[in-house]
């Protein structure tokens, strides 16, 4: 094998393991990154919304959990923070 | 919390509960399990269970602040690239004037602070007060 390609190989291989450990320290595990990548990469995006949009509206159910209301329902004149997020 | 009781009578507020971050059917973490945080969840398949796992953490934080939860469809986290967790104030107007980074590094509770400061004053608490230190006195 030409050593050129031999470098090549082994500077790949280097960069590979780097961004592993680097998935690893920020996933909490080697086991975690496989998990990071099979179900949350899929999930996480940045999204189109920008400063200026007009904030999309969407259906939401209440905690009895048969009312529903839309999100334009609590702009009511004042800013309305939007905190998203899940329990666990 | 604490952000939501400084400022909701100058802004509303709505907690909106989407698919959860670590299911225990998913990409489960130590740190939930039981004997540490004790959140323990799978996926929700139904609306029934988002609408349950979102009573449980109403009612075990005494959640003051007024919740929605996403439907099955995940039509609010799709509108606004939610999950895991954002932050977003919309203005009086009906349009986004803060968008907040995307969880768990770029969430950041005092950029919305920071906002709600900006135009309603900064509202400080006292430090809490220090411990008192543990008596030296012998017991007789």
């Amino acid at each position: 094998m030409p050593t050129a390609l031999k470098w090549m190989l082994f500077s790949l291989a280097v960069v590979l393991l780097g961004a592993f450990a680097f998935l690893s320290w920020m996933a909490g595990s080697p086991k975690d990154v496989y998990y990071m990548v099979r179900y949350a990469f899929p999930h996480m995006h940045t999204g189109n919304l920008k400063a200026g949009d007009q904030a999309p509206d969407a259906q939401l159910v209440a905690l009895d959990g048969s009312a529903t209301f839309r999100i334009r329902e609590k702009t009511a004149g004042r800013p309305l923070v939007l905190v998203f997020g899940s329990f666990t | 919390m604490q952000i939501y009781n400084d400022y909701k009578d100058h802004a509303d507020f709505l907690t909106i509960y989407i698919r959860e971050a670590h299911p225990t059917d998913e990409w489960r973490m130590n740190s939930n399990e039981k004997g540490k945080d004790n959140v323990c969840y799978a996926q929700p398949k139904s609306i029934s269970d988002r609408v349950a796992i979102a009573n449980d953490f109403t009612k075990r934080f005494k959640y003051p602040v007024p919740f929605g939860i996403d439907e099955m469809s995940n039509a609010a986290n799709d509108a606004y690239a939610a999950w895991p967790e954002r932050l977003y104030i919309i203005d009086e107007n009906g349009r986004v004037s803060y968008k907040g980074g995307n969880g768990p590094f770029k969430y950041d509770p005092k950029e919305v602070r920071a906002w709600l400061a900006k135009r309603y004053g900064e509202v400080k608490h006292p430090a809490p007060a220090p411990a008192a230190p543990a008596s030296t006195e012998k017991k007789s």
